[in-house]
């Protein structure tokens, strides 16, 4: 196995996601998808992991290469808290289990990326600034974070990362154009392997606010 | 024309269903008449009709959900690679005549397996992208002229990495400062000695990596190698320049000239140094006392192949001095120089080593191979250190730790590579410390890749040939390895 570029993705599952918002996330992962299957470095190293996140956190689907991917069933409460805290803290475990640290026998993989997105906030804030803190300890390339939606509030997530985006509609044009945004992100972070500052990011889509 | 004009004798005179409801009724003593049988007749049919339509729809839904329900993934194609999913098993109790649309366009066919009701998709895909494979069948209930249902089952077919990584290619644009062409090699040959009897040659080449060639990017690599004829040193250099920086090309050039020229100047035949350092490195030969030799010639080693190190570290800063809006980390490079010469008592090899790579001495009849230094490895990938990095200078005691020499009898060959080589073949450190490994890649180099094409080196005495086959050698494909190349073989 050669050396991956571990994506997570952390989407927010909670009640107020069902229906558009949710079927649009969908569209926008697969648009992605799609996208990074034809892109040559992605084929050769980006391994991808959505976790979702409500009432319960899931890995939906754990750290798969881009190649074999087969896109996971995405589902939603009718209702009930949102559990950002307890997703960070999967992710933390996930990380630790699953992205291959280098050691005399084996090459480390890159260090990974995450993209989180919500449409609203962290209803167990407690763990939620546990959890910022266990995320910083790990590295990550870049932490990208999407506060989507009118409800979506941007300062919990800033605690995790500067760079935070806005999309103001839940539709699946703006989510299409986040994701492909997304994909840009991943192959940006493809092509400058080896580079160990901050990846850039390439200009975000007009429909996403970058907040300052 | 009426209808009742071309009916038969026979078929005129038999009751028609109006009738016969009359006489139905009749017999139930309800007393009716044609008209209003007719109407009854009408009436029935549209009631009925319907009732059975929601019962064939009921039917229908629920073969369909089951269909829909069955868990059937299939798992990603690519594009020019043959494909075989896992078999798909559909049931044969409440569906038959299952047919697959939308494989042929894309080269694809499903074949019926032993067993009734299952099928492989087989064949090698022959576009890329995001398909739909319609999966029709009949039910149970199913007559003719009825749709047919069907399921929609998404499949992916990956691009082939590796042409869109070859079609993709675009050329280094010459007008961008610090130019350098994207292939070069060399072959330096070193005449028989007055004896007659062969002496070692060098062979280096670089090439652009593809994944340089898919943005137009030059090559970030680097390679200098000197043989002095009257003083009889061979000294070589290989550089890294770092990818996120962004005049690392003109970086990894500085370095390797810079400590080329340093020792061979240092080393040259008329040289003050020169005298001193054979007469330490023959004294250390036939010391009895060999922690105060060996502390001397480490400090004779510190002076000319560290030093060539330091002031190539400072050439590189002048360079960047030159260029406006760059800072030194900006020609950020690895860099891994050995010289090495023969005498009566044997070889003397002494190196110094920043960065990644791989810079080793093997010797194929001994079985024996050494790596001249520690790779300088992160705890992710890419995390490397650079020549560039004041701290590499700051700490004498670290430097001394770059810094190897040691004496052979003989040798097969002292190899100098950078990481667009060692990564691929080696992949691990500890592969780069196994014999095993180092024979295998000395044969690979001899052999080549038939496979794609690419033929071996021949490392025969005096063949200048050899440095365009290295060159070409280069070439290899290895998934997800697309950084510049280079390698330097004195052998």
């Amino acid at each position: 196995m050669g050396r991956r570029l571990p994506v997570y993705l952390l989407i927010d599952t909670s009640g107020s996601m069902k229906g558009e918002p949710i079927e649009s996330v969908k569209v926008g992962i697969e648009a992605m998808l799609s996208t990074l299957r034809t892109d040559p470095y992605a084929l050769d190293t980006v391994s991808i992991s959505i976790i979702t996140y409500d009432k319960d956190v899931k890995q939906v689907l754990p750290l798969t290469p881009i190649d074999q991917i087969q896109m996971p069933e995405i589902v939603t409460p009718e209702s009930g808290p949102t559990h950002m805290g307890a997703a960070l803290e999967m992710l933390c475990r996930n990380v630790e289990r699953e992205v291959v640290k280098g050691t005399p026998d084996q090459k480390g993989d890159w260090m990974p990326i995450l993209f989180i997105m919500t449409d609203g906030k962290p209803s167990d804030i407690q763990l939620y600034n546990q959890m910022v803190g266990e995320v910083k300890k790990h590295q990550f390339t870049n932490i990208v974070a999407c506060a989507a939606g009118p409800k979506a509030q941007t300062e919990p997530l800033r605690l995790l990362t500067d760079k935070v985006f806005q999309i103001d509609t839940l539709d699946s044009t703006t989510f299409m154009k986040f994701f492909k945004w997304v994909s840009g992100v991943i192959e940006e972070g493809g092509k400058s392997m080896g580079a160990t500052d901050d990846i850039a990011l390439p200009p975000p889509p007009d429909e996403v606010n970058v907040v300052i | 024309m009426d209808d009742k004009l071309h009916n038969t004798p026979d078929s005129a005179s038999a009751p028609d269903l109006a009738d016969r409801v009359v006489d139905a009724l009749a017999a139930r003593k309800i007393s009716t008449n044609r008209p209003e049988a007719l109407d009854f007749i009408d009436w029935m049919l549209k009631r009925s009709w319907a009732d059975y339509q929601k019962d064939c729809m009921d039917i229908r839904i629920i073969i369909m959900n089951r269909i829909n329900g069955l868990d059937i993934a299939i798992a990603n194609g690519t594009k020019g690679k043959p494909y075989a999913s896992a078999p798909i098993k559909l049931p044969t109790d409440i569906a038959f005549d299952y047919q697959f649309e939308g494989l042929e366009e894309i080269g694809l066919k499903a074949v019926p397996g032993e067993e009734e009701g299952t099928f492989t998709i087989e064949g090698t895909p022959s576009c890329a992208g995001d398909f739909t494979i319609v999966l029709k069948y009949k039910y149970d209930g199913w007559l003719e002229g009825r749709d047919l249902l069907e399921r929609r089952i998404p499949f992916a077919v990956n691009a082939d990495p590796r042409e869109i990584m070859e079609q993709s290619q675009k050329p280094t644009p010459t007008d961008i400062p610090y130019f350098k062409p994207d292939r070069v090699c060399e072959y330096v040959k070193v005449e028989v000695a007055p004896d007659g009897s062969p002496r070692k040659d060098m062979v280096a080449a670089s090439v652009r990596g593809r994944s340089h060639g898919r943005e137009g990017r030059p090559r970030d690599d680097h390679f200098q190698i000197s043989y002095d004829p009257s003083s009889e040193w061979y000294v070589m250099a290989v550089a890294d320049g770092a990818g996120s920086a962004k005049y690392s090309r003109k970086g990894s050039e500085v370095a390797c000239t810079t400590a080329v020229d340093y020792c061979r100047e240092k080393l040259a035949s008329n040289g003050d140094f020169k005298t001193i350092f054979e007469a330490m490195i023959a004294f250390y030969h036939t010391a009895t006392d060999e922690a105060a030799a060996r502390k001397t010639l480490g400090n004779g080693i510190y002076q000319i192949v560290g030093n060539a190190a330091f002031q190539a570290h400072k050439a590189i800063t002048e360079v960047s001095k030159l260029m406006p809006d760059s800072r030194q980390r900006d020609f950020a490079t690895t860099l891994m120089l050995a010289i090495c010469k023969k005498f009566d008592f044997g070889w003397f090899i002494a190196t110094f080593w920043v960065g990644d790579g791989a810079m080793g001495i093997y010797d194929k009849e001994k079985q024996t191979f050494r790596l001249l230094g520690v790779p300088d490895e992160g705890e992710f990938s890419g995390q490397t250190r650079f020549l560039t990095m004041p701290e590499i200078f700051s700490d004498h005691a670290a430097l001394y730790k770059r810094l190897r020499f040691g004496f052979f009898d003989d040798f097969t060959a002292l190899m100098l590579m950078t990481d667009g080589v060692s990564d691929p073949m080696f992949g691990t450190d500890t592969n780069l410390n196994s014999i095993d490994c180092w024979n295998d890649f000395w044969t690979r180099l001899q052999t080549g890749f038939p496979a794609d094409g690419i033929g071996g080196v021949d490392l025969s005495d005096d063949n200048e040939a050899a440095k365009d086959q290295l060159m070409r050698w280069l070439d290899f494909w290895m998934r997800g390895e697309h950084d510049d190349r280079t390698i330097a073989i004195l052998y």
